[in-house]
């Protein structure tokens, strides 16, 4: 119960403060055009809080609580006594006096191990080197202003680098330290008191002027400080070897490490990628696609019609080259490409198919929802409920899983004859009827749908072969007893990558689906209507009208696909935490870096990973210039 | 529309043979049972989770959750809270029901804050004239595809250490970020939220606030509204339904956050969020997984009740958001 009451208090706490903070910092420059005095006040006394706090945070000064709350009230003091007075000699006494009052305070109560010695060369030419700057800018500016309060400033800026920055800090005397400060102070005081007293315009100007700092300020030093900052640094740290506390630069000696280890990129086998099984069927496929483009192309008048059933074939050639090569060359960089090789193009594939499956069915808002609802559960939970899916028990129990039930199954049933028969009775009556369809198909003209079936009826060809060998599915015959034989899905290398990868897809496709459901309803329906009134087809209208007119938001689909899954990291962390050669750059990074503390190491990946993403932070602004270009 | 840009795809407008009958109305009903098939395979994985997490230990490894209603007659006690009870219970997992409430702690600070700072320099950026507003604009968005893991070694350094700048040639250490001993806290965790949500935020809302209708903010500042005045009572009232997207996008990003969360407060038990104290008891899959049901459902009922409750706003605030880095 502490624990609650004290959680809610501290989100109370900070909540409130923020919003505090920034109606406050409002309220107070509402004040400049009204209440001159308490505006001033409140500035003065808020920059010397600030000042102070920022020396009390840094452990710099001795009774950081007296100190700071004398010079608040100093500060606020003289804000006031600055507001209400108009002679220019006046205010410059005032501010002068107060500077060095302050500066004094700062002096004494500066501790000792950080009092800086006296050097009075390089302070003369510090100050003579900022006054030429000075003068410089105040002449680029078009010498507006009296020349006087500008070099003022910039005298001091040197002072201070002079006094407080260049020269050896800690031996240094009081005397010398109280001087230094002082005469800082004094600098800065005469600085502002220099001011003249301001009309109600310039109080208008300052009070609207600040505006765009106050609305903006949050945003942009969160930003500095969590992103902008860090990245420079990780880039920098990349080049860097050695413990946490004692990097060193080794120039690329991370990014040498990364292409010469084989456990990140492996490429020795890849002869094997033309011997394997995968690279053959993908030929094979390639092939019945180009035939089956070649003999459509014939009738249309092209050398090769890319319509329905050539594209699937060409994708299925695609995805069998893809696997042959990634389950050859291994290693964290192939399994990341791999990730992004299979994730995007069926995520993308199913989105598209089940946008076009629901657009204008029965249900489709339940269907849509269904399907979209995976985006909502997190990573990991998506991660464990899929190693439910997954999981192999030993043969000798029951399978708990769904996937391993319905292999074992698969199994017992290609074991026994009579289920032999009956399912091979069936696919064969099945295949009959895709080969009729071809057939129809190919009489009337149809050519995306003689080539569907007939990939179609590939599958059922295999399954047919294999269940007349009675080998599917999972199970061995031990002394002629036969136990469940489960896949071990994520043991089981190369192929645990691939199952792993069916949890993202199982999450992306529901985002597919809503970007391109969108796109498509967007389709201009006059052109699909005048296009069926001359007689095209549904699939036509689909591939010659829909999908060009889609092909920008299938682009941005799979842009943010390559992104999602570039950084994947839950999904491998909680299935198989990169072990059976899993490992994907973001975990490696994390490991490499958080525990082996190789920051080097794990800069490096870090950057390998942006730089991935570039391309796409390319085109982000690209588009959003263009956004604004057109408004 | 149909340019000779898009090469072998053409209308085949000369095609107007077609397939007729029954074989045309077989095939017009496979894409329904195609549709309705891969919506139940969508959702069996959920579904399945759902079940088991209301079985017993000896049901759950024993039989596949589909036999759940032979559990009673099999001895295995039929439908129980069991798992419930022990997964949030401090005693076996390391007490998931503090993981929730660390989880709803990070969730709710890191959203708040980051829509308000970046309303705030939305606004800035639509109705606020200055000098470099587009550069400045363009370069805040673009930094909204950074993936977080180029951060998170700099950030744990900063919370853990503080941040440093030493200058160069005269060799002085300045301290730009005190070290306040942040690493393990939830307040690391706001800070890196805050900051890898801002530059989406702003990109979200400005893309709406900037839309909105200029005559009608001109007329306030004709009648003297300031730029705080009309931030609070106009634009504000009027994104609402943009600012609701954001907010959800938001809540289960930070609630389904792992990665920062782990990083940031990494051995710090007391202060982990649900997500990180359960994929660590599926790092022990073998000895808890009766509990990891419950436990998974418990984390993921959260969205989706908020998924299906707020439907709208949820698609509209994730599928803008997946960008994100």
């Amino acid at each position: 119960m502490d624990k609650v009451m004290s959680t809610v208090a501290a989100v109370v706490f900070v909540i409130v403060g923020s919003a505090l903070l920034f109606v406050g910092a409002n309220k107070l420059f509402d004040l400049a055009t009204r209440r001159w005095s308490a505006f001033c006040t409140l500035v003065g006394a808020g920059s010397m809080f600030s000042v102070f706090g920022l020396l009390w945070g840094n452990r710099l000064i001795e009774q950081p609580v007296a100190v700071t709350a004398t010079a608040l009230v100093l500060g606020g003091l003289t804000g006031y006594v600055l507001s209400i007075i108009s002679s220019g000699t006046l205010r410059l006494y005032v501010g002068t006096v107060s500077g060095v009052l302050l500066g004094t305070l700062l002096g004494v109560f500066l501790k000792q191990e950080y009092r800086p010695v006296n050097e009075v060369l390089v302070l003369i030419l510090l100050i003579g080197f900022s006054l030429a700057v000075g003068l410089l800018i105040w002449h680029r500016k078009g010498r507006r202003t009296s020349v006087v309060r500008p070099l003022l400033l910039w005298a001091t800026i040197g002072w201070i680098i002079g006094v407080f920055f260049y020269p050896q800090i800690g031996p240094g005397s009081l005397a010398w330290t109280v001087i230094a400060a002082a005469i800082t102070g004094a600098g800065l005081g005469a600085w502002v008191g220099m001011f003249p007293q301001p009309d109600l315009a310039m109080k208008r100007d300052i009070s609207l002027g600040s505006r765009k700092y106050i609305f903006l300020t949050p945003a942009l030093g969160f930003i500095l400080l969590t992103l902008v900052i860090p990245l420079i640094r990780t880039i920098w740290m990349s080049f860097l070897t050695g413990l946490p506390k004692e990097l060193v630069w080794t120039g690329l000696s991370n990014y040498k490490y990364m292409v010469t280890d084989p456990n990140i990129i492996d490429f020795s086998d890849w002869r094997e990628i033309f011997t394997s099984r995968l690279f053959f069927v993908g030929v094979g496929v390639l092939v019945i696609g180009l035939i089956v483009a070649r003999i459509s192309g014939r009738r249309t008048g092209d050398r090769l019609d890319l319509n329905g059933g050539s594209l699937a074939a060409f994708s299925v050639a695609l995805m069998m080259f893809g696997l042959a090569f990634f389950t050859v060359v291994r290693g964290t960089i192939s399994n990341n490409l791999w990730w992004i090789f299979v994730v995007t193009i069926f995520s993308t594939g199913a989105g598209l198919a089940m946008a076009v499956l629901t657009d204008r069915s029965k249900g489709e808002r339940v269907a849509k929802s269904l399907i979209f609802m995976p985006m909502s559960v997190s990573f990991v939970g998506a991660g464990i409920i899929w190693k439910f899916m997954f999981v192999a028990r030993p043969p000798v129990k029951n399978q708990t899983g769904v996937l391993n039930s319905l292999w074992v199954l698969i199994g017992e049933l290609s074991n026994s004859a009579t289920a032999v028969t009956v399912i091979v009775v069936i696919l064969f009556l099945m295949l009959i009827g895709l080969l009729y369809l071809a057939f129809r198909g190919y009489s009337a003209g149809v050519t995306t749908v003689t080539a569907g079936s007939l990939i179609a009826s590939l599958p059922f060809m295999w399954l047919i072969y294999r269940f007349l060998g009675h080998d599917l599915g999972g199970f061995i015959i031990h002394n002629g007893e036969v136990f469940s034989n489960p896949i071990l899905f994520l043991t089981e290398s190369p192929f645990n990558n691939l199952w792993m990868m069916i949890v993202l897809i199982w999450i992306e496709t529901g985002f597919a689906m809503v970007i391109l459901s969108a796109a498509i309803k967007g389709v201009s329906s006059d052109l699909l209507e005048a296009a069926s009134i001359d007689g095209a087809t549904e699939s036509q209208r689909f591939w010659n009208i829909t999908v060009p007119q889609i092909a920008p938001t299938i682009g941005v689909v799979v842009t943010t696909l390559i992104v999602v899954v570039l950084k994947v990291f839950d999904i491998p962390k909680v299935m198989t935490n990169g072990n059976f050669d899993t490992q994907v750059l973001a975990n490696e990074m994390w490991q490499r870096a958080f525990t082996e503390l190789n920051f080097g190491l794990g800069s490096a990946l870090a950057t390998v990973i942006f730089l991935g993403v570039l391309p796409v932070m390319w085109r982000n602004i690209r588009r959003i210039q263009e956004q604004r270009a057109s408004t | 529309m149909m340019t000779a840009k898009q090469g072998k795809l053409h209308i085949g407008i000369s095609e107007t043979r077609t397939l007729t009958g029954r074989v045309a109305r077989f095939l017009g009903a496979v894409p329904t049972w195609i549709l309705w098939f891969f919506v139940v395979v969508w959702t069996i994985p959920t579904f399945g989770l759902f079940v088991n997490s209301f079985r017993s230990k000896d049901a759950q490894r024993n039989s596949g959750w589909w036999m759940a209603w032979q559990d009673g007659a099999n001895d295995y006690g039929g439908m129980t809270f069991e798992n419930y009870a022990d997964v949030l219970g401090a005693s076996a997992t390391g007490g998931l029901a503090n993981g929730l409430l660390n989880s709803m702690a990070i969730a709710v600070v890191a959203t708040v804050i980051p829509i308000a700072i970046a309303a705030f320099a939305a606004y800035a950026f639509a109705w606020i004239d200055f000098r470099g507003r587009n550069s400045l604009f363009i370069i805040t968005v673009s930094l909204l595809a950074v993936p977080s893991q180029v951060s998170l070694i700099p950030l744990l350094q900063m919370f853990s250490g503080g941040a440093h700048f030493t200058l160069p040639i005269i060799a002085k250490t300045v301290t730009v970020f005190p070290d306040f001993d942040l690493a393990g806290t939830i307040p690391a965790v706001w800070l890196t939220h805050t900051g890898f949500a801002l530059p989406f935020a702003i990109f979200l809302l400005h893309n709406y606030i900037s839309g909105l209708p200029r005559e009608l903010l001109e007329s306030a500042r004709i009648d003297g509204a300031d730029h705080f005045t009309i931030f609070r009572k106009l634009i504000v009232p009027l994104s609402i339904p943009v600012l609701a997207a954001f907010t959800i996008f938001q809540f289960l990003w930070t609630w389904n956050d792992y990665l920062i969360a782990l990083t940031m407060i990494g051995g710090n038990r007391e202060m982990l969020p649900a997500t990180v104290v359960i994929a660590s008891l599926a790092g022990e899959f073998g000895r808890v997984e009766h509990l990891l049901t419950a436990g998974a459902f418990v984390i993921t009922v959260v969205p989706l009740v908020v998924f299906f409750a707020l439907q709208r706003f949820f698609i509209r605030g994730i599928t803008a958001g997946s960008v994100k880095g």
